[in-house]
């Protein structure tokens, strides 16, 4: 069997929001028995409309929340029983938007080696070298070290962002929306940069998108969510040549590629959301789902495993 | 039939401590009545400044200049503030970036849509209300008369966009301006905001100047578009003619920067243009895309590049000839 860099067992994420003045609070289920195997070496994109709990994956799987239930493992090492330092070792963080996840008042060497410096490791020559090294591999000048963030372009913040995610070698690099936030030429070369350093330091990568294109470009799996739960996971090819899951099939058809011939798609999902304070009863996908049926209103559909791919829908579609 | 909009030699500048920044330089295209024409290029590239230079917004530093800027057979360049701010919203409207933020969130959607009608027309609060239940209905918004009670925060990001929607239609004008439109937005709801757009356009007779980064937004939705840079329009054509075979090698560098479903291979390394964009401050002379370009030669910096039409609305602005720009390569943006 591979070796499994993450797994997540049942992990779930209540949070208690105030239902208003005089009433009793009430749950949010964020993330609602969510499973996942990412083997040493993968990719796992997670897809999903805002709201479905994508950020709360990440933050769980960062240790920046504390599970409701389920367990993560990270290297075949619980999270729970972890310290916040440990689970720092072994998870790192490249967030959104590199304008606003950079100390605006702390230099680049200074951000790059915060991670070292938190953690204790080595002493301060090695803290330069190791600066210098990370920043040639994420293609930074060197002479930028002593530079400060405002005075660096948008794709060179992002590279700031990775190379302190990769100072501490970690076993999973978790991206959120790495790209979204960059102009499309810069948007490419952080992409090629991602692929380049996970081919050349065999890294883990959890990447949380809503663009497809880029989650089909780099992604190995991909899980779609909606609600709390994984509705679909499927190799990247396999899921994208043939979804099961209408959910799955709605996303696919609305990312509009620059096909001029194509028109705008349709797609059937209907006007909102579903509130999860409020999830719909049985399948909750079931407003928003041309196929379903009574069944889908009544029942919440089981996990089917078939051939390497799983799919939770009362009616989907065969392989 | 006369034209919607007619811009020409459209110039746009900041003064800015460090010197003027050039924001818009000799932008020209025209907008036939209901037509669909989309500005496009990555941040910086001017594209927001030329419609607010369009609109009379640009910020207290800027100022603008044309040799020809007529809309519905008014010329904007002359007219005075208080006409201008009659068209601004009433035939001229426009739809911004952000649903969270412009809309006011200490009023109600309906104190809001209907202010954007009463300020313009001569009529009743309840002709007004009226039209904004209408048009939110249009929109797609179900029980719409009780939605205008409620305030933005209680409407999700799709919700309020067709809220702003609703507001740009509320005068029935002849041309929208959409900027970014749906950038903010999921994909389910992007894809359901343009095809709502494109069909009230259809309906209501409207051009539409869309401003996006979006090459797929552009590929899906328009007739026909202008790609800037630096301020400058580099390229321009029918939606099809273009995606088919760009010419400017700026054109060729974007679309070999996008991964596509199906055609770019997962995994493969993406083309990038290399650089970043320059800022226009001071004097600019050359191609300003010659820091970027695989194929700048010495000549690219002596002089500047003029616009060249190759046929009829297909123009394009660099020194290589249509054939030696479409013999390029895959391997040039690597």
């Amino acid at each position: 069997m591979t070796e499994l860099a993450l797994q997540t067992l049942d992990v779930a994420k209540t949070y208690l929001v105030s239902g208003g003045a005089f009433r009793n609070r009430r749950q949010l289920k964020a993330v609602n028995g969510v499973s996942l195997n990412v083997a040493k070496g993968a990719v796992l994109g997670l897809v999903g409309e805002s709201g479905c709990g994508k950020t709360t994956m990440a933050k769980l799987i960062l240790g920046l929340e504390t599970l409701t239930a389920g367990e993560i493992f990270i290297d075949g090492q619980a999270i729970s029983k972890m310290t916040a330092k440990g689970i720092a070792r072994r998870v790192q963080p490249v967030f959104q938007d590199p304008y606003s996840s950079l100390n605006p008042r702390k230099s680049i060497a200074s951000i790059i080696s915060l991670p070292l410096r938190a953690l204790k490791v080595g002493n301060r020559d090695r803290w330069n070298r190791k600066v210098d090294d990370i920043m040639d591999l994420v293609g930074l000048p060197t002479r930028l070290k002593h530079n400060y963030p405002n005075q660096l372009s948008g794709g060179q913040r992002q590279r700031v962002a990775v190379a302190r995610a990769l100072i501490m070698h970690p076993d999973v690099v978790l991206c959120d929306e790495p790209t979204s936030a960059l102009d499309v030429s810069v948007q490419a070369q952080i992409l090629n940069l991602l692929i380049e350093l996970r081919q050349e330091l065999n890294l883990t990568y959890v990447l949380i998108s809503h663009d497809l294109a880029v989650v089909e470009h780099i992604a190995s799996t991909v899980a779609v969510m909606y609600l709390g739960r994984i509705v679909e996971q499927a190799g990247t090819r396999e899921l994208f040549k043939r979804p099961r899951h209408p959910y799955t099939q709605a996303l696919l058809t609305s990312v509009l590629t620059p096909e001029p011939s194509l028109g705008l798609p349709e797609t059937h999902l209907g006007l909102e959301y579903p509130n999860p304070i409020d999830p719909p009863s049985g399948c909750t996908f079931h407003p928003r789902c041309p196929k379903a049926n009574e069944l889908c209103s009544n029942q919440p559909p089981q996990p089917r495993i078939e051939a390497d791919r799983m799919v939770e829908c009362h009616h989907p579609e065969s392989i | 039939m006369s034209k919607l909009l007619e811009v020409k030699g459209l110039h746009a500048d900041l003064r800015l401590p460090a010197g003027a920044l050039h924001a818009v330089r000799n932008v020209s295209f025209s907008m036939d009545q209901s037509e669909t024409l989309s500005l496009v290029g990555e941040s910086g590239c001017g594209k927001s400044m030329t419609a607010l230079a369009i609109m009379d917004l640009l910020p207290p530093r800027g100022i603008r200049w044309a040799d020809k800027l007529v809309f519905e057979d008014q010329d904007l360049l002359t007219i005075d503030a208080s006409t201008m701010a009659g068209i601004r919203g009433g035939r001229m409207a426009m739809i911004f970036q952000e649903p969270m933020t412009s809309l006011d969130p200490c009023y109600t959607i309906g104190n809001q849509l209907e202010e954007a009608i009463l300020e313009h027309q001569n009529i009743s609060a309840g002709q007004a209300r009226e039209r904004a239940v209408y048009l939110l209905g249009k929109v797609g918004i179900t029980a719409a008369a009780s939605r205008l009670k409620q305030y933005p925060h209680q409407l999700s990001g799709g919700l309020r966009q067709r809220v702003m929607i609703a507001m740009g239609l509320m005068c029935s004008p002849g041309l929208i301006i959409a900027d970014e439109p749906t950038t903010a937005l999921d994909v389910t709801i992007q894809a359901q905001i343009l095809a709502l757009l494109a069909s009230i356009q259809q309906e209501f007779k409207m051009g539409l100047l869309l401003i996006t980064h979006d090459l797929g937004v552009v590929a899906r939705m328009t007739d026909r578009l202008a790609v800037m840079y630096c301020g400058q329009v580099v390229e321009t054509g029918d939606v099809r003619q273009v995606f088919d075979q760009p010419l400017h090698p700026y054109t060729r560098g974007l679309m070999a920067c996008i991964p596509v479903p199906g055609k770019t291979r997962p995994g493969q390394k993406l083309g990038s243009i290399p650089g970043i964009v320059p800022t226009p401050i001071g004097d600019l002379s050359g191609c300003s895309f010659r820091n970027r370009c695989y194929a700048a030669g010495p000549q690219c910096a002596k002089e500047d590049v003029s616009l060249r039409e190759i046929s009829a609305g297909r123009a394009y602005r660099c020194l290589l000839s249509p054939e030696a720009c479409a013999v390029e390569t895959e391997g040039n943006w690597k």
